[in-house]
């Protein structure tokens, strides 16, 4: 008898290592997951971890956030199709395309897990995923793309060395300036708030007819396809 | 006895590292530890000040390592408790007057006697933070709620990181409720947004702390001091209590006390 697994690691996506989970029924799910984590703890403490959610069994999106938690494994997002109905303590990405960036580059991207913070700077060779914050005076350089899973203050460079393809994404994109391959953009100057929005909306930075724009994620991805 | 190094930083100078150091210092030792404070801030010392011992000086850390004395002929006995010294800072020299080696071979010797060596940093990333960045087993991290000394903590922070120094926690200083209230101040959660490590406590604005400082006496001393009652919350956390951290008020003159709590200490 050979049945689809309830709980499986599916690999890289475009913001690292996803665990994907098709059973329906909580109890089956954990099981899956212990299975899962039991041969694979490493993977999953090292690196950025996502778990894919079905439409029938995203309900169960919080409960499972705390049961990995209770055993020390932080996920850092969900993703999901549709993200309609969903609990989650932990940022959504709601991706019917979430394959699409990866396609194209075939080159592993490189990941940082942490803060990277004041006058420090990052520097890589293709896409580059930033499982943290990216604080104010702090550079993120990389000739593909820049993923950032938290807030994004400091100056990114995304396509460093001319690419201007190349995207940003962050779940708080607020950098002062932004640079992609050769153009660059200034944040209009408002005074330096103090104050913190908290409807994040995550947004991407791309270059467009030689100018850099910025849209949310969703807007984004409808122009994608 | 195996002691413990605690480095008390911040990054920018004049945020409340040496008034912190002293009332932590006072504080453990008060509570039953061993304690000896080192004031790493060379040619510009005041933690003897802080703690009112500047009268009974000789020797200081600079005589230590250059063996011109013995240790235990620099180690200043506090006025209040057997368990308290202070290693006071050279006032003639420079902070190149010692190295981190010698600061850490310094502590070392302290460890066996001692269960804490607390060492009030300079400001800057320069040599000075960095002789009492590399001996320190825990560090705590004081900011006021600035955009600019949060930057430069954030920065202290990254350069503790990058050298394995991941036992790290934060004091927030001199916050002042009404300016928060205001929009005028960065609060608690502003600031913990940036730097991300563990908060272990909040000093409110206290503008008796100059006077107690000019009679050498901490916070911590007197009764119906604020910013004591923080220390003093502080002091049981580090020793691995548990406590609220306590509501942090505006006071209305005249008035009891303002219920309307901003945030949590
Ligand atoms: N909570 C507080 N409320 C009011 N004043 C304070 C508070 N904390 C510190 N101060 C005052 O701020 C000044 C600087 O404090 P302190 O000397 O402790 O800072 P420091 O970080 O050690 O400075 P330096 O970088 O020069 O060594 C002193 O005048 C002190 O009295
Ligand atoms: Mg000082």
């Amino acid at each position: 008898m050979h049945m689809m697994e309830n709980v499986t690691i599916k690999g890289k996506n475009f913001l690292g290592f996803e665990i994907e989970i098709n059973a329906d029924d909580l109890e089956e799910i954990k099981k899956g997951l212990d299975i899962v984590i039991a041969s694979s703890v490493h993977l999953i403490k090292n690196s950025i971890v996502t778990l894919r959610f079905t439409e029938d069994n995203k309900q169960f999106a919080n409960d499972i956030l705390n049961y990995l938690k209770g055993k020390n494994i932080d996920i850092n997002a969900v993703v999901v199709d549709d993200k309609n109905n969903l609990q989650s303590s932990v940022p959504v990405i709601e991706l019917k395309n979430i394959h699409l960036l990866s396609d194209s580059h075939k080159q592993q991207p490189a990941t940082y897990k942490g803060n990277l913070r004041n006058g420090q700077e990052i520097r890589v060779n293709g896409d580059l995923i930033i499982a943290g914050n990216v604080n104010p005076n702090s550079y993120v350089y990389a000739t593909g793309n820049i993923f950032v899973l938290g807030k994004l203050y400091g100056i990114p460079h995304a396509g460093y060395g001319g690419n201007n393809d190349s995207m940003i994404f962050a779940f708080d994109l607020n950098p002062p300036q932004i640079r992609i391959g050769n153009l660059i953009t200034r944040s209009p100057e408002e005074g330096v708030s103090v104050k913190q929005n908290n409807n994040m909306v995550f947004e991407v930075a791309y270059a467009e007819n030689n100018s850099i724009v910025i849209s949310s994620y969703d807007e984004w991805l409808k122009l994608k396809n | 006895m195996a002691g413990k190094v605690l480095t008390i930083t911040s990054g920018k100078g004049g945020v409340g590292k040496s008034t912190t150091s002293a009332n932590l210092a006072l504080g453990l030792a008060l509570s039953g530890k061993k304690v000896v404070a080192i004031d790493l801030d060379i040619g510009l010392r005041n933690l003897d000040m802080i703690l009112g011992l500047e009268n009974r000086i000789v020797y200081d850390v600079v005589n230590i390592v250059e063996k011109t004395c013995k240790l235990n002929q620099a180690l200043i006995k506090d006025k209040r408790t057997e368990n308290l010294f202070l290693i006071a800072a050279a006032q003639t020299r420079d902070k190149s007057a010692v190295t981190s080696e010698q600061i850490k071979e310094l502590a070392e010797e302290l460890k066996k006697d001692y269960d804490y060596i607390i060492l009030d940093s300079p400001a800057g990333i320069e040599g000075g933070f960095k002789n009492a960045m590399e001996p320190a087993d825990e560090v705590i991290i004081v900011t006021t709620p600035e955009i600019s000394a949060v930057r430069d903590a954030d920065r202290v922070i990254g350069i503790l990181e990058a050298n394995s120094k991941t036992e790290t926690n934060l004091i927030i200083n001199r916050i002042d409720p009404t300016l928060v209230k205001r929009g005028d101040m960065m609060s608690k959660d502003d600031v913990l947004q940036v730097l991300s490590i563990p908060l272990i406590g909040i000093i409110p604005e206290d503008k008796n702390i100059v006077s107690y400082t000019n009679i050498g006496e901490p916070s911590i001393l007197h009764k119906d001091s604020k910013s004591g009652m923080a220390y003093k919350n502080i002091i049981q956390r580090l020793l691995g209590k548990n406590v609220e951290f306590m509501e942090i008020t505006e006071d209305k003159k005249g008035f009891f006390q303002n219920l309307v709590s901003l945030f949590k200490e």
